[in-house]
């Protein structure tokens, strides 16, 4: 038996200090009170190249920021949401104030974002995407021309359509469709669904997405949209449009004309750097009620609205360490002391979890600069003062799956490349990519120091695998149940010798997306736990609604050789894969269909309960969000190793030779690449649409997904004893 | 004072933060709101069940739990224990205790099947009793499987009287078999190799290789451990022809997805060649294997 470690610092770690991390917890922030409206005169949102003459830096580090501009053309953000449409009949799309959609009799003419409190589900499933990735467009939509329009018709086609024919998966555009303008700011589709946009195009305030305007026209958190009237999900932000402008500094300078004002009001200042103001977007609720975990909206009148969590990390970092003083810090590490700092360019710290001796970046290092261009955005000139400045950059783990020139002709000339040399003024490469990389390598560590020390020819020894998170949320976070990260293993006597494997990849064929034959990319491969392959739906006549012509259930589902995560979790079992992934589960009721026949070619029905992992989060009714790794708690995983027995040694024609050599290292996987054929093929010409939309295919996958192997390794040796 | 002697006071500090959490976590007026304080006033934790509890495994310390009070708490420390503290026999009580609590014959647990549904195919939102979980199950079994086979073998059952369609569970119970078989003799040993041999079947049978599957994955066999398992069986009864046929499906099955002891992929090939001389040429050549 052994107890088990959390972390300590060093040396100046006291036991009063633990005591009251637990004891009491100790408010993470001064006591501020609410948000509320702007009094100052309303201004229109404002495209953030309006902000750029006074506020350059920012401008240039948002551009490349994935939530800016990217998010709103992702090939893979959009295929998610047009497959949820397509299971759904078009449910996730926005209704607004015009609306003559009715549920049950009742209107539905607010969406998520101009519900509050949400006391219906359609509520909460219209815009449920759109509601953060682009909120103030949506708003928009109830006193203008929609950018994004109703759909004339939801759900199943003909008499069991809920609104008029049904949803129509022939003219169904992805959303970035909408998101270009001509010259005059008219709005210009693309001439095929999903496809290039049309000759002349520019970029809309649509397709800038989070905007400067989105943060800095912060009111407060909007309690009562939230479903615990905490300010978590559904975009619970009051978004004010005046001229008032929020920013993190208590005694701003004045501004030059009157474009805008910066705000002196305490309560939004606060809010707005404080991590709360994440929270809005970074827990996300899908409308499913989730049958081992029922959550409810508690806002009265909103009982019926039942959710699982799909991205939980904003409850994550309010629940965990680094929301006290009970970290190696000693103080509250917030969302922007890691993504909107130098961090992990700012210099390390030292300190110890578990049995590991930590080198890790230290977070909340801010560069001292002007926060805006001197000499042009003060009334006469009035001299700024150098501050402590935060960095737009909000660097995380994802990079853009498009090419360059498919990301300036969507965003615009000046988007910059993913790849871009060089350094900023602060130090900060200007290179997503790299940024993202280095953020990866901050996440985490592992140990083999449990390992046994010796072991015999036929015989069984542990290596002991111990990892930690050093992550303010768990790792890996956000959408956590595709994001991946893994433990690659490997054992091998002293002449290199392979004896077992974990967390590995092979390079072979694709045929569901056409790729024939291994084509020497090891990038495009998953994880040998589970073989699956998702059922991407089929154009069928009429249209309807749920699996039969959507898919998303599992067309392929079978065990590998590498099965970990189940054999650990489930049954306790020392062996496979070690994977720090959260995962979503359809339960399937007594009398569901699985969506696959058996081998009689007869379908496959439950006569149980049947629990299977599920690709989609549509889908899915119930997740398990313990799978990845818990920030500063120490996780131990075994793997039982055979050694081949001297028999089979000579069968082999081989001599073990000692020592052994145990490496471990962590491999982090942009997405599995099955949900990736997934989104392909179901956005594709045998998808529901019966067209090609143009997000994604296997050649993208090919070029784009980039695994970031060996962001933390150890190795240890292993006595071969004769 | 030593990282070591200050983990219990650690872990009952991060139980304490839940339970402050969970007492202290205000649901407000817009009016007294108080960033990264004002959270939910239910621990995010601890799920509600409905109707199924959750199968799986939360970090102990977050649950606020004291003293277990029911199987799905028992369970839930003891896979603390087993996992985080490397204490099986703590876990091995508490796996019991959660069994006696959630237990078909006593009737403190159920079955879902269609006849749970209500009229209009509808789960009700709770079940009394409440469901009989698998992980608990599963846990005990594979603790047991070495000292009891038996029981390990009775407890799979009802994990699949609860979930036909789970993978991996006629494995275990062909290893639990297998077990039995080698620490029996004569015809119960014989005996435990074919029920070994069916449970591997009826593994293979819930992911059929069909034309279907083999022209989504390139594939022509799959369950390759079951496969390489299944041919150490007809081995060791002597049915080297069955045994070939195995290793060939586990080399079919292996092609794309390699294998965790990749060895075996030439192991097998040799073991091939070797088998099938004999089955030629009968002989009185034998071919070790690792021993399960």
């Amino acid at each position: 038996m052994r107890t088990i470690q959390h972390f300590s610092i060093l040396e100046n770690f006291t036991i009063l200090g633990l005591l009251l991390g637990g004891t009491a917890l100790l408010p993470a922030q001064t006591p501020q009170g609410n948000g509320t409206e702007s009094f100052f005169k309303n201004q229109d949102y404002q495209p953030p190249e309006n902000c750029l003459p006074c506020h350059q830096r920012q401008y240039n580090e948002l551009k490349s920021s994935v939530k800016s501009g990217y998010r709103n053309v992702s090939p893979l953000f959009n295929g998610l949401e047009v497959s949820g449409n397509f299971l759904s009949g078009g449910l996730l799309r926005p209704v607004y104030a015009n609306s003559t959609v009715t549920v049950s009799g009742v209107p539905l003419n607010t969406n998520m974002f101009t519900s509050s409190p949400i006391t219906l589900t359609r509520q909460d499933q219209a815009g449920f995407c759109f509601t953060c990735h682009n909120a103030v467009i949506e708003r928009q939509g109830d006193t203008s021309t929609p950018v994004v329009p109703q759909l004339t018709g939801l759900g199943s086609a003909g008499a069991a359509a809920l609104f008029g024919a049904g949803f129509s998966p022939t003219t169904f555009r992805p959303l970035r469709d909408y998101v270009e303008v001509d010259s005059n700011g008219n709005q210009l589709l693309p001439p095929t669904i999903g496809g290039p946009p049309a000759p002349g195009s520019l970029p809309s305030l649509a397709a800038a997405g989070i905007t400067c305007d989105v943060c800095h026209n912060i009111g407060g958190p909007d309690l009562t949209r939230s479903f615990y009237q905490d300010g978590f999900g559904n975009m619970s932000l009051i978004l004010n449009h005046t001229i008032e402008k929020v920013g993190p500094f208590n005694f701003p300078t004045a501004v030059k004309g009157d474009f805008h004002v910066a705000s002196n009001d305490q309560s939004k200042i606060s809010f707005l750097k404080s991590g709360a103001f994440c929270n809005a977007c970074h827990d996300v609720r899908v409308p499913n009620l989730d049958l081992q975990h029922l959550e409810s909206n508690t806002n009265t009148g909103g009982s019926s609205v039942h959710y699982y969590r799909l991205e939980n990390l904003s409850t994550e970092w309010q629940i965990g360490p680094y929301n006290s003083t009970s970290n190696p810090f000693g103080k509250v590490t917030t969302c922007q002391d890691c993504h909107m700092s130098n961090f992990p360019f700012a210099g390390n710290s030292f300190y110890q979890v578990g049995d590991l001796n930590i080198t890790s970046p230290t977070p909340a290092v801010y560069a001292q600069d002007f926060a805006a261009v001197p000499g042009v955005s003060t009334e006469g000139n009035y001299p700024l003062p150098l501050r402590q400045v935060v960095s737009h950059y909000f660097t995380g783990i994802d990079v853009p799956l498009l090419s360059l020139s498919e990301l300036q002709s969507r965003l615009g000339p000046d988007y910059p490349d993913v790849f871009q040399p060089g350094t900023d003024t602060h130090g900060l490469p200007y290179s997503i990519e790299s940024r993202r990389e280095a953020l990866l390598g901050a996440a985490v560590r592992i140990g083999l120091s449990g390992t046994d020390a010796s072991t015999t020819v036929g015989g069984t020894f542990n290596v002991q695998l111990e990892a930690v998170s050093l992550t303010g949320h768990r790792f890996p976070a956000g959408f956590s149940q595709e994001r991946t990260a893994y433990v690659q293993t490997s054992v091998t006597d002293n002449n290199g010798f392979l004896i077992y494997q974990s967390g590995y990849v092979v390079d072979k064929p694709h045929p569901n997306t056409g790729e024939d034959a291994p084509d020497g990319n090891l990038n495009d491969e998953d994880i040998e736990h589970v073989h699956a392959v998702v059922n991407p739906g089929a154009f069928i006549q009429p249209y309807a609604t749920g699996t039969g012509n959507n898919g998303h259930n599992n067309l392929v589902f079978e065990l590998g050789p590498d099965n970990g995560p189940d054999d650990r979790l489930y049954s306790g079992a020392p062996e496979g894969l070690v994977l720090f992934r959260n995962e979503l589960t359809r339960i399937f009721l007594p009398g569901d269909s699985l969506g696959r026949t058996d081998a009689n070619g007869n379908p496959i029905k439950v006569a149980g309960v049947h629990y299977e992992e599920t690709f989609s989060a549509s889908f899915a009714n119930t997740v398990d969000n313990y799978r990845s790794l818990s920030p500063l708690r120490p996780t131990f995983y075994n793997y039982e190793v055979t050694l081949p027995t001297q028999a089979q040694l000579s069968a082999l024609g081989i001599t073990l030779v000692g020592p052994l050599h145990v490496h471990a290292q962590v491999n982090f996987e942009h997405f599995p690449p099955l949900f990736t054929r997934f989104i392909a093929q179901t956005t594709g010409p045998n998808g529901p649409s019966g067209a090609q939309m143009n997000l994604v295919d296997e050649a993208r996958i090919d070029a784009y997904l980039k695994n970031i192997t060996g962001i933390t390794a150890a190795d240890v040796t292993v006595d071969l004893i004769k | 004072m030593r990282t070591r002697e200050l983990l219990p006071i650690f872990l009952l500090t991060l139980a304490g933060t839940a339970v402050a959490q969970t007492t202290t976590g205000t649901t407000t007026t817009p009016g007294t709101y108080i960033p990264g304080t004002t959270f939910q006033n239910i621990n995010p934790n601890y799920p509600i069940a409905n109707p199924f509890y959750f199968e799986g495994k939360i970090d102990y310390e977050k649950l606020g739990i004291t003293t277990p009070s029911n199987f799905w708490e028992y369970l839930q420390r003891g896979m603390h224990y087993q996992d985080d503290l490397f204490d099986t026999g703590d876990a091995l009580s508490d796996y019991q205790t959660a069994l006696s609590l959630n237990n078909l014959q006593k009737g403190s647990c159920q079955l879902v099947t269609a006849s749970t549904l209500t009229g209009t195919d509808t789960l009700p939102a709770t079940l009394s009793p409440p469901p009989c979980m698998f992980t608990i199950r599963l846990r005990l079994a594979y603790l047991v499987r070495q000292t009891n086979p038996a029981q390990a073998i009775e407890l799979y059952g009802e994990v699949l009287q609860i979930d036909p369609q789970r993978l991996g569970v006629n494995t275990l119970t062909a290893e639990a078999y297998v077990i039995m078989a080698q620490q029996a003799t004569g015809a119960a040993a014989t005996t435990a190799y074919q029920n070994a041999i069916a449970a591997y079947k009826a593994e293979l049978a819930l992911s059929p290789v069909t034309q279907a599957f083999t022209a989504l994955t390139a594939d022509t066999a799959n369950n390759s451990k079951v496969h390489w398992e299944l041919a150490a069986v007809y081995q060791t009864l002597g049915q080297n022809a069955n045994a070939v046929s195995e290793l060939q499906l586990y080399l079919q099955a292996t092609q794309w997805h390699s294998d965790v002891y990749p060895w075996r992929i030439p192991l097998a090939q040799s073991m091939i060649a070797q088998l099938t001389a004999q089955l030629k040429a009968p002989a009185n050549s034998t071919i070790t294997r690792e021993k399960k």
